[in-house]
């Protein structure tokens, strides 16, 4: 049999060994997960465990999170989810990371939530043959996230597949199908809990980290759950068919239509803010190769926080093409939401928290 | 455009290809010579090649889905037998009588046929399960004449009385030994999918304190490919045996 993927020297063994974590109950690992992480509200939402699952059974809810319905009789107990889930062994990230560049800038060549920076950094990375797929987080025509893969530069001046969506899409499920079909290596876009699921699996399985090659994140406060934003905003009076943009801004949840625009505090839906993200502290998604925000740079400028050398290669390339223009970063602003999102590590349980980060804090 | 211009002859060559023409014509007006077969009550002596119905043995099937895998139609499907086994149906609706099914066959299990005039009904009729590709389909045959086609210079007919035989015999492939491996286990979730789905039990899977220990037995393993298609991470892969060392 054939394997397209044989360009390395692959190993080939008729033994071998796999780690498992140490399950905390007797039951089942998905119970296990469930318990620990679900029912206490510590779940991200981030879908590696759905990801993950070897018999497909963990799946995502547009309308409250991850569940396993028939887990009794399909759960293999293979730990797999235990491996894959960032908050089962919790360590929450904050401040701004490393970073080799922090600039502001605008695509000249794509139209986006604010700069098209993500975009654009997706699609010279196509450009480059760092990748030769991207997965994007698009929408329909009522704003449900749906996930595209993107094979060409030219896919991406669609305006459903860039902007925000302030809901939880399933990035992390697409990978597999991905992985698969892909020569040169794929991108993916998410936020910090997609990102820190994303890492967790490249750590847990090689073929991820070997593939992975671009990691763009988004800087994020919160996310909401499809069905109930959608309720929300439908309340306000906001038609999801005629929707054409919705931003958060200066404390402003903002939904445009072609003809009006509705406005009001995000304060107010502090309701609907989903358990996972108020026990969240990474702002700027530190584990991305390059994170990317709107707040700390002029209306129309992305903020782009450039943290490893694929990205600062891909930056240099943006600069050499003229694909984009510059500015600078207003820093404080950024720090006063990296801050503001740090005091959230009050709402997770001590309990819950890794040694490791006990330790680290205690210093 | 190209325009096919008349060739211009010199008269000596026109005459003499008008006095062929003639010649010819009175030939065929007193002996007449017809390159026709007969069908149905002659028989057409085909190359022991034809490619024509397929024919197939469960008893040697080994499930490897490789038929189905190169048919270039999508003509072949793997159905679930009672047995638990997958072996190929066909649908001739779509089948190009390329026979790269059955040169792909490791294991000689399925054989060519000179049929070539099956009659269906409709098109659902032509989708032909497992059961009904281990006999030839019943045709209500005629022939009693075999006509073979002799070239020589012209086409010339030769008719025996012995019919010819429409199942040739193949020469059994050399088997290709191959067996499951491990390409990746540092991507193994350890899920133990490829233990279940083994038919022969070659792979085990321990648990060992927090470690999860997999083997791949290769005196059992026969090299089906489940565990290669049933494994969600992909790590797994047939490799050939190789070849003892003389
Ligand atoms: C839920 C959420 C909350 C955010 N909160 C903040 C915030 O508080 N402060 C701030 O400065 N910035 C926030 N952002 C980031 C900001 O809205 C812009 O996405 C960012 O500035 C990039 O803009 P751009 O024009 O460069 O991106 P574009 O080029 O428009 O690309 C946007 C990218 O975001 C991806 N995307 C869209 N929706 C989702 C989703 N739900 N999940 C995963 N990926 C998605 C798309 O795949 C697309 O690639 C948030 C983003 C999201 C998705």
């Amino acid at each position: 049999m054939s394997n397209t993927s044989s360009d390395t020297a692959a190993v080939e063994t008729l033994e071998w060994k796999v780690r498992i974590p140490k399950k905390r109950i007797k039951d089942k690992a998905w119970m296990d997960l469930k318990k620990r992480v679900i029912d206490t509200g510590l779940c991200s939402h981030c879908s590696a465990c759905a990801f993950v699952c070897p018999v497909q059974g963990i799946i995502s809810l547009p309308d409250r999170g991850i569940d396993f319905p028939d887990w009794e009789e399909r759960c293999i107990d293979c730990e797999g989810c235990l491996r894959v889930c960032h908050r089962w062994e919790y360590t929450p990230l904050s401040d701004l990371g490393e970073y080799i560049e922090l600039i502001a800038a605008k695509s000249k060549r794509f139209k986006g939530q604010d700069g098209a920076m993500v975009t654009e950094f997706m699609a010279s990375a196509l450009e480059m043959g760092i990748i030769d797929r991207a997965i994007f987080v698009g929408r329909d025509e009522e704003w449900r996230p749906k996930i595209y893969h993107i094979r060409s530069v030219e896919q991406l001046r669609d305006t459903r597949i860039s902007g925000t969506k302030y809901s939880y899409a399933s990035v992390l499920p697409e990978l597999k199908e991905a992985i698969r079909v892909t020569k040169k290596g794929i991108g993916v876009v998410g936020t910090p809990c997609i990102v820190t699921g994303l890492r967790k699996i490249q750590k847990e399985f090689k073929i991820f980290k070997d593939k992975v090659k671009l990691v763009v994140g988004l800087f994020c406060m919160e996310n909401f759950y499809y069905d109930q934003l959608r309720a929300y905003l439908e309340k306000k009076g906001v038609d999801m068919r005629k929707l054409v943009k919705m931003d958060i801004t200066r404390g402003k949840f903002i939904a445009t239509m072609p003809d009006s625009e509705i406005s009001f505090p995000v304060k107010e839906m502090d309701e609907i803010v989903p358990h996972g993200c108020e026990r969240c502290t990474d702002f700027t998604d530190v584990l991305a190769d390059v994170s990317v925000g709107s707040v700390g740079s002029k209306v129309g400028y992305s903020t782009v926080v450039v943290r490893t050398e694929i990205g600062k290669e891909i930056l240099d390339y943006i600069r050499e093409k003229r694909y984009a223009e510059f500015s600078n970063v207003i820093p404080d602003v950024i720090d006063k939401l990296i801050k503001l999102k740090k005091k959230r590590i009050k709402n997770i349980p001590g309990e819950y928290l890794t040694v490791a980060y006990k330790k680290d804090t205690e210093k | 455009m190209i325009k096919i211009k008349t060739p211009k002859l010199k008269t000596l060559e026109s005459i003499k290809l008008h006095l062929d023409a003639l010649f010819t014509g009175a030939k065929e007006a007193i002996k007449p010579g017809t390159i026709t077969i007969e069908y149905p009550r002659e028989r057409r002596k085909l190359p022991d090649n034809f490619r024509g119905y397929i024919l197939f043995s469960p008893e040697r099937c080994k499930s490897c889905w490789q038929c189905s895998f190169v048919c270039p139609a999508n003509a072949i499907k793997m159905e679930l037998a009672s047995n638990n086994r997958y072996y190929p149906s066909i649908d001739y609706a779509k089948c190009i009588f390329c026979h790269f099914c059955i040169d792909t066959c490791p294991v000689t299990a399925l054989k060519p046929t000179k049929i070539h005039d099956v009659v269906y009904k409709d098109l659902e009729e032509m989708y032909t399960p497992t059961e009904l590709m281990v006999k030839p389909p019943k045709i209500v045959r005629e022939e009693e004449v075999t006509v073979e086609y002799v070239m020589d210079g012209d086409i010339i007919l030769k008719k025996s009385k012995e019919l010819d035989e429409l199942f040739p015999e193949i020469e059994p492939h050399v088997e290709i030994k191959e067996h499951s491996v491990c390409i990746d286990p540092e991507s193994c979730i350890a899920c133990g999918i490829c233990e279940h789905s083994c038919p022969v039990e070659a792979i085990t899977r321990e648990t060992i304190g927090q470690e999860r220990h997999l083997r791949i037995d290769i005196e059992k393993c026969y090299g089906c490919g489940i565990c290669v298609r049933s494994c969600p991470m992909h790590v797994l892969k047939l490799v050939r045996i190789r070849e003892e060392k003389a």
